[in-house]
């Protein structure tokens, strides 16, 4: 087992900077996901700490010891891919042995790796047949049996489920939760869905564009995003961002006017200076932190433009002056287009940003 | 759709499916001509084939035929250089080519550019260029002629086929070598019990357009092997075409024993041949 | 990827080994020697020698004349025919379609010496069964081998017999590697079949026939199994003497290895010339 240190690494395709100096540390025992939109570097990351690809500058340190020029097999790293990589041309049981074959492992502890692994699995009925016979699922069982048996000190899944249908995607997700449990070894995960991050890690990196927006436990990031890169990319669906103005300080505290809504003001009691008077902000309210009409500091009239009922909760896209809104409401059949509405926020459930999209606490 | 339109339509289609077949009918059995001349002939005794009669069916000559030709020329012995020859060139192309396009298609590395060139240079060379210094180097500086060694070794290149695997390779998804990569598997072992077995298919292909280029090759055979002993099949045959007392049955035995054994595999693997030859120019 | 090129050049070793041997030092080699008098021992550098003889000299005009001969009327017909066989056989109505593609695609396996064989024997002036075919219908029999145009259209005959069908496969999976669905909504725009083939099939096939027509230029401009062996030699009388022939003959006959070095460098500026044709056919549009 082993923790993991990224330290300021640069990853460079010719002269395009892809990653631009990185630091992150992973803890032994650890589930980090990398999340973040396609392009973000996530996965170049992952390939970098697999030893897949060179690193053009800063340090990967692996159990404490560096390995940028340490052979991927040699890094004690297993990583599971997201088409899976199973050798189509071998039974299950020969893609699960393949690489302790390849290296002279004894055949008995060959056998015995083998064997755990597909008890950790519970792929042992599987192990004659060839992957063109495997429904997707179990596909995915075999990949990460593969890694298993290889011992490794960290897990390396690069976007592991985004070929899997919905159902399994959830059945898979739990699974792998299970195995982070049972085997207690550091885990990397990279994936561009923020359910899957939200659900899986103990910490995730967010990413964006080659730059770390953010670390943090999931409800942290929710909660308390840095950012609004951060703020828009956790939680779904996604926060809704109105333009305000800072039209007052009050003991420590913005008072804040939308620029499309409601008259009255909205008092935000901050930790840090708060901003001028007269900065242009932009205020962050999630769909669910929107309250009826009067319950709130400040009401806001919408015309519903389509409602998603979901059985639970309904999500309704509503039109806001020149803003478009997501709305969580109650579960209800009687919404419908071009419905007039009224909700509410309040200033406790709002987040600033400031013009460049920093946060404003 | 009514059905009379319907069947306005299904009859446009049966004409044109008429006459689709009224002249490739034609034009196919004037292809297969030569082909049935040659079998006709083969089985034919010389006082028939040279007699004005006009004699399109088999007759039951061929063996006769082949015992003439084997007074002419030791034609057996020759197709059996032919076969070891074919064979051997066939194992070391295929293995030559398919490291080169390995390499061309899965590692990144200095000198990519130049060689990509140099091999899509060579298709349009005409071979003519290289003849005379391969064949002073072979037979003077190396005294190779009339060795296996000659016939085999210096059409080892060949550029369609590199691309052809090069392209094979590429399009086979990379995460399979790197797991193997993760897992410490060597990159010769990847290569041989990862990417030869799944180009088995691309392989049959190559194999077939490389044993028939060796097993037709006449030029360079014919400049290099010379000796009667060391002759290949189509070498040894041509000696006799031009000849004043020759056996012309012999002579189409000969080409029948070059060409039926090719047709039947070209019958059995026609997929991968067809796949070979067109994987020249499809990219 | 990362940069591996110790383990990159070893899979390339031995290719790149047969080619410096085989090839490279050869392009270079054969260049030299065609500025070197090669009939004298020890040879010696003479620059205007070869090519100086080349150009006055009428066997290289005359096989010169009839390697382009061949090449702009064979390669246009057997294209062409290469063109319509791939379109045919490609029709959803064929029936017996393994017949049919046996039938063009057999000559691919046939090799020269054999098939050399045949049609000198077919087109046998006394016994020959073309000739025989020609009087069976009431035409008069045709001397072919005595007369340069006959012998010229047999080569000819040959050569395309041998090579549409393998221009047919390509050209076949050129055209099945067109969208089906392009034809579907030219066909609901009501576009002729006839039209569908020259306003979609030929322009998407264009590259690939091109590339045919380079590769059968370039093979035809080296012909010399077929006048070697069914025309006696380019006969009659040097009348179907081609480059390639001109060039064994020089270089293989007479061991004027500097001459025939020119021939083939001759051979090669050609096939640059067609290439450049070829890259400027088949150019993006800008």
């Amino acid at each position: 087992m082993a923790a993991v240190t990224l330290k300021n690494v640069v990853k460079r395709f010719g002269v395009f900077e892809i990653v631009h100096g990185a630091n992150i540390d992973v803890n032994d025992g650890e589930f980090v996901v990398f999340v973040g939109p396609s392009g973000c570097g996530k996965s170049t990351l992952l390939r970098m700490i697999a030893g897949l690809e060179d690193i053009s500058g800063g340090e990967i340190a692996i159990g404490g010891k560096v390995v940028n020029n340490i052979e991927p097999a040699d890094r004690g790293i297993a990583m599971v891919f997201q088409s899976y990589a199973l050798y189509p041309h071998m039974s299950v049981e020969q893609n699960l042995s393949f690489g302790l074959r390849m290296n002279g492992n004894p055949k008995a502890d060959t056998e015995r790796r083998v064997k755990r692994a597909s008890e950790i699995l519970r792929i042992a009925e599987l192990m004659k047949r060839r992957p063109r016979q495997l429904s997707g699922g179990q596909r995915q069982r075999v990949a990460i049996g593969r890694a298993i048996v290889r011992e490794p000190q960290v897990f390396l899944f690069d976007e592991p489920l985004s070929n899997l249908d919905a159902e399994l995607r959830v059945q898979m997700r739990v699974e792998i939760s299970r195995l982070h449990k049972e085997l207690g070894v550091t885990m990397i995960y990279v994936t561009h869905d923020q359910t899957e991050a939200m659900t899986l890690a103990d910490r995730i990196v967010v990413l964006n564009a080659g730059n770390i927006e953010q670390i943090g436990a999931p409800l942290d990031l929710y909660d308390d995003p840095a950012n609004r890169f951060v703020a828009g990319f956790v939680g779904s669906p996604k926060m809704n961002f109105m333009a305000a103005k800072v039209v007052g300080n009050d003991e420590g505290a913005a008072i804040v006017a939308l620029a499309n809504h409601c008259g009255a003001k909205l008092r935000k009691p901050l930790s840090g200076a708060p901003p001028a008077v007269g900065a242009e902000i932009v205020l962050g309210v999630r769909p669910e932190h929107f309250f009826e009409a009067g319950e709130g500091d400040c009401d806001i009239a919408v015309k519903a433009d389509v409602a998603e009922h979901l059985g639970s909760v309904s999500y309704v896209y509503a039109n806001a002056g020149p803003e478009e809104l997501i709305i969580e409401r109650e579960a209800s059949r009687q919404r419908a287009n071009g419905d007039q509405m009224v909700v509410s926020i309040k200033a406790g459930r709002s987040l600033l940003f400031d013009k460049s999209g920093a946060r404003i606490r | 759709m009514s059905s009379r339109s319907s069947s306005r339509r299904s009859s446009a289609r049966l004409g044109r499916g008429i006459a689709l077949h009224l002249f490739l009918t034609p034009l196919a059995l004037i292809w297969l001509f030569p082909l049935w001349m040659m079998v006709i002939f083969s089985t034919m005794p010389d006082r028939g084939i040279f007699s004005p009669s006009i004699e399109l069916l088999p007759h039951g000559n061929f063996l006769d035929n082949v015992n003439n030709l084997q007074r002419d020329t030791n034609f057996i012995g020759a197709i059996g250089i032919s076969v070891s020859v074919a064979v051997t060139y066939t194992f070391l192309s295929v293995l030559l080519t398919s490291m080169a396009g390995w390499a061309l298609a899965r590692y990144q590395f200095f000198g990519k550019g130049v060689v990509v060139a140099i091999i899509l240079g060579t298709i349009t060379l005409p071979y003519a260029v290289v003849l005379i210094p391969q064949f002073i180097m072979v037979a003077r500086d190396f005294k190779l002629a009339n060795t296996w060694v000659a016939l085999i070794v210096p059409p080892l290149f060949n550029s369609l086929g590199v691309l052809f695997m090069r392209q094979s390779f590429s399009m086979m998804p990379g995460d399979l070598f790197d797991a193997a990569r993760v897992e410490g598997v060597k990159e010769w072992r990847i290569f041989l019990f990862v990417a030869l077995p799944l180009a088995r298919p691309m392989l049959a292909a190559l194999a077939i357009i490389l044993f028939l280029a060796s097993w037709n090759n006449y030029l360079w055979p014919l400049l290099i092997n010379s000796k009667p002993g060391a002759m290949t099949a189509p070498v040894a045959l041509g000696t006799l075409i031009g000849l004043t007392k020759v056996s012309w049955g012999g002579i189409m035995a000969g080409a029948v024993m070059l060409t039926v054994p090719m047709l039947v595999v070209f019958v059995l693997l026609q997929r991968h041949f067809v796949a070979g030859i067109a994987a020249g120019a499809i990219k | 990827m990362r940069y591996q090129n110790a383990t990159a050049y070893r899979f390339l070793a031995p290719y790149l080994l047969i080619f410096s041997i085989f090839w490279l030092w050869p392009i270079i080699s054969s260049f030299l020697i065609s500025f070197q008098a090669t009939r004298t021992v020890p040879w010696r550098f003479a620059p205007t020698f070869n090519w100086g003889r080349l150009i006055g000299d009428p066997a290289f005009f005359n096989a010169l004349k009839n390697t382009l001969l061949i090449l702009v009327i064979q390669v246009p017909v057997m294209i062409t025919l290469a063109i319509v066989m791939a379109v045919l056989l490609n029709s959803p109505l064929l029936k017996a379609r393994g017949l049919f593609r046996f039938a063009f695609f057999a000559p691919v396996v046939v090799g020269e010496v054999a098939y050399s064989a045949v049609f000198r024997l077919m087109f046998n002036l006394d016994y020959g069964i073309i000739n025989k075919l020609l009087n069976s219908v009431g035409l008069p029999r045709i001397d072919w081998f005595s007369n340069v145009t006959p012998a010229m259209a047999v080569i000819m005959i040959a050569v395309t017999w041998r090579w549409a069908g393998y221009n047919a496969i390509i050209l076949l999976a050129g055209l099945q590697s067109i969208p089906q669905d392009v034809y579907e909504a030219a066909t609901l725009d009501r576009v002729s079949k006839l039209k569908q083939f020259f306003y979609i099939t030929l322009p998407l096939l264009k590259p690939i026939i091109v590339f045919c027509a380079v590769l059968s230029i370039i093979g035809t401009m080296q012909l010399f199994t077929e006048p070697f062996l069914i025309t006696e030699r380019g006969g009659p009388g040097g009348g179907t003497e081609t480059l390639g022939l001109l060039l064994y003959r020089q270089g293989f006959r007479s061991l004027n290895f500097g001459y025939a070095s020119a021939i083939a460098y001759t051979m090669a500026g050609l096939a640059i010339a067609i290439s450049l044709v070829q890259l400027w056919l088949t150019r993006d549009p800008k």
